[in-house]
């Protein structure tokens, strides 16, 4: 009995000793806020660089970074599932462009609108502000913007005395003048991302702005049986069959095998991101310094168009240290820290001033030379039900493209599911608000 | 007294097992009587309408059509290819050995690494498969074998087969050694031929492991998800879309958590009901082989 009670009391002990001790980390971690983000390629000496002075700003804050793979797919999975059950294990967090209205309708997202002032915001480019806004609020600031880029072989062009095409016209005449002229069997004209995926409708996206449609315009109605969309599909699918520019195999083509291509000297022209330019400068390339980059082509009178891509830093609303993590976000997103970044990592500043900065003139020429293409994105449809849209476009587009189904009915198809897709959200909306 | 303390002494286990697969069983179908779309705030009961609608989805059916083509032709292959590989395993060729750790690579390689593999090997323009067929002149103009509606579902079943077959093989193999040497000498004095003994001997002996082989590769081809999400993300036109892939799409990518708990629930029943058929048939066998 006696042996009892002293193992009782001893648990006992060790208990409350066990607790004190948590309750001192607790106090230490008051001031400790975790940014989640993903790999960025290159980028770890400059995200250590930007902890650093950070923390040196801000005496007795630490910043702990945890890292997510690169795959888009697996951290959308990531987040959903821990802000599903109201994880607060991270504060601040990058998210991918698509994904602001459905998490901040979700209600997993901290209010960021004062953060940044109305008189702030004519510094962003507009695109990613708008597809970080959702009911007129602000939930996430851009950090970083990308767009779809078209490549071009300057020698080849050069040698047929073309200059960059502007029209789709002019991209499948000289593409088609080029493949005849140079009787190249491995030669491809046109090089862009067909595989069942996102890639396809970011593909999609850019051709359709270029014909002057929409997915979905400004009052929330599904266009897709303009005569603007179904000419871009015709396209698109022309330049497979009809033009024979495009090889069969985009079908399956991601931006990988299509950038590989390229970069072999198979192709003409090529629809790609910003990423793949270091790749193209690189001594293994065969097309080092032969490449060219140019806004998509797009109908006479019509800009050409990119679709817009790029991450956020959001807050999570579960976060414990809210006040902290704004004033991360607030740094991290600050004009030093995105010239950092660009001149480091590549990445391309939210910033429009930036791209007047003599250091990002003088360290990524490139950067600057994107200028033209960034000022010009759309952004996919922006709304909470994007996943699902997606998915139904990607269906159905993949199915145009690989001749199972007719464009006219694909596209009819795709309204109507996507139309009832959107009753949803009207009816979620409601409920909420009641 | 005994029996009581077994109890005690299974508890843990017992716990564990409710834990792991128990639980995580009710409360998928728990999840699947529901509409559960946590973007939107909506978490309510509405019965069997998940199902009902299940029945109706074209996508749903489309996506039950092609896994069951899937499995009906990989796993029949498979299992022809393993008692193959187990027989000739068994043959005292020189070079066993060597045979036996190179037959289990393909097991052993992760299914997402060996998607990617045949990701490049299917690849239209460096591809490996279309060099070597353009230059037998099997092949005059590179075949899209992943963007092809035709081929797609070919090229996955020739992946997943490459990679299963050795699992076929390796349990079959395991199989043949419980069949005693002296059945084979005493039909080999009584005249019987190589056929003749693979026929009334060999088969009908292993047909109890051939069949759980099956069940296994039935289950696993049932819900095969990564080499198909890796290979085509179900395309081109949703043609290689399986039910596993589907879920995996309504649930983690539209998060429509109560549908897509919904098409698990269903994927787990027809899995069962397959399984049922398969101990059925090996139940009969077991009893009249003893």
């Amino acid at each position: 009995m006696q042996l009892l009670l002293i193992v009782a009391f001893v648990f006992i002990f060790a208990c409350t000793v066990e607790k004190n001790a948590s309750e001192t980390q607790q106090a230490q971690n008051d001031s400790t806020i975790v940014f989640k983000h993903f790999k960025l390629a290159n980028a770890r000496h400059a995200f250590q660089q930007a902890i650093l002075q950070f923390e040196k700003q801000n005496p007795g804050v630490k910043v702990k970074e945890e890292i997510l793979p690169s795959n888009s797919n697996i951290q959308h999975q990531f987040y959903v599932t821990s802000l599903e059950s109201g994880s607060a294990d991270f504060d601040v967090f990058l998210i991918d462009v698509i994904w602001a209205p459905e998490f901040s309708l979700a209600g997993w997202l901290e209010d960021l609108s004062a953060l940044i002032p109305e008189e702030e915001r004519i510094q962003f480019f507009s695109a990613p502000l708008r597809a970080d806004m959702y009911q007129g609020k602000l939930y996430a600031v851009p950090w970083y913007i990308d767009a779809g880029v078209l490549y071009y072989r300057k020698d080849l062009l050069q040698k047929y005395g073309f200059s960059p095409p502007v029209s789709f016209d002019d991209l499948v005449h000289q593409a088609q003048t080029i493949l005849n002229g140079e009787q190249n069997p491995t030669l491809n004209g046109f090089l862009w991302q067909g595989k069942q995926y996102e890639g396809l409708i970011c593909t999609a996206n850019e051709v359709i702005s270029g014909f002057g449609g929409k997915i979905l315009d400004e009052n929330g109605r599904v266009r897709l049986t303009d005569n603007a969309v179904r000419s871009a599909l015709n396209w698109l699918k022309d330049c497979i069959y009809t033009h024979r520019i495009s090889p069969r195999w985009v079908l399956s083509a991601d931006e990988e095998s299509t950038r590989l291509s390229f970069l072999n000297g198979n192709a003409v022209f090529l629809r790609n991101w910003p990423y793949c330019w270091t790749f193209f400068q690189r001594e293994e390339s065969k097309v080092r310094g032969m490449v060219g980059t140019a806004p998509m082509p797009a109908l006479p009178g019509i800009n050409g168009k990119s679709t817009l891509g790029g991450w956020q830093l959001a807050v999570n609303r579960f976060s414990q240290k809210k006040e902290l993590a704004k004033r991360f976000v607030r740094f991290m997103a600050s004009p030093e820290v995105q010239l950092q970044f660009a001149i480091q990592v590549g990445t391309k500043p939210t910033r429009k001033p930036l791209y007047e900065d003599p250091r990002l003139i003088k360290e990524q020429p490139f950067i600057v030379q994107l200028f033209p293409i960034l000022k010009n994105t759309v952004p996919r449809p922006v709304t909470p039900l994007y996943p699902q849209i997606s998915q139904i476009l990607q269906i159905e587009f993949s199915a145009i493209l690989s001749n199972i189904r007719a464009v006219e009915p694909a596209l009819e198809s795709a309204q109507i599911q996507i139309e009832h897709v959107l009753e949803i959200e009207k009816l979620a909306f409601d409920k909420k608000s009641k | 007294m005994k029996s009581k303390s077994i109890i005690y002494f299974l508890l843990p286990a017992l716990l564990l097992t409710f834990l792991v697969t128990v639980f995580p069983l009710l409360y998928g179908f728990a999840l699947g009587m529901m509409r559960k779309m946590p973007v939107f705030g909506i978490s309510e009961f509405i019965g069997l309408d998940n199902f009902i609608f299940l029945l109706r989805d074209p996508r749903f059916q489309q996506s039950l059509w092609t896994t069951l083509k899937f499995t009906l032709i990989s796993v029949p292959l498979e299992l022809l290819l393993g008692l193959g590989f187990a027989l000739l395993l068994r043959e005292k060729i020189p070079g066993n050995a060597l045979l036996k750790i190179t037959l289990m690579i393909p097991w052993a390689i992760p299914t997402v690494v060996s998607a990617k593999m045949w990701e490049w090997i299917y690849n239209p323009e460096y591809g490996v498969l279309n060099y070597l067929l353009q230059s037998v002149n099997l092949l005059n103009e590179s075949v899209n074998w992943l963007g092809h509606p035709l081929w797609t579902l070919p090229a996955i079943i020739l992946a997943d087969v490459w990679k299963t077959a050795p699992f076929a093989a390796l349990l079959i193999y395991a199989g043949l050694q419980t069949i005693p040497e002296e059945l084979y000498e005493s039909a080999k004095i009584d005249g019987a031929g190589a056929f003749c003994r693979l026929f009334y001997i060999t088969l009908p002996l292993i047909y109890p492991i051939i069949l759980i082989v099956g069940i296994f590769r039935t289950m696993d081809a049932f819900r095969i998800f990564d080499l198909i999400y890796v290979m085509t993300g179900g395309g081109p036109a949703n043609i290689s879309e399986t039910m596993s892939v589907y879920a995996y799409k309504l649930l983690f990518q539209t998060l429509q958590f109560g549908y897509g708990s919904a098409v698990s629930v269903a994927m787990f029943w027809i899995i069962a009901l397959l399984s049922g058929v398969y101990v059925y048939v090996l139940h009969r066998k077991f009893k009249v082989l003893s």
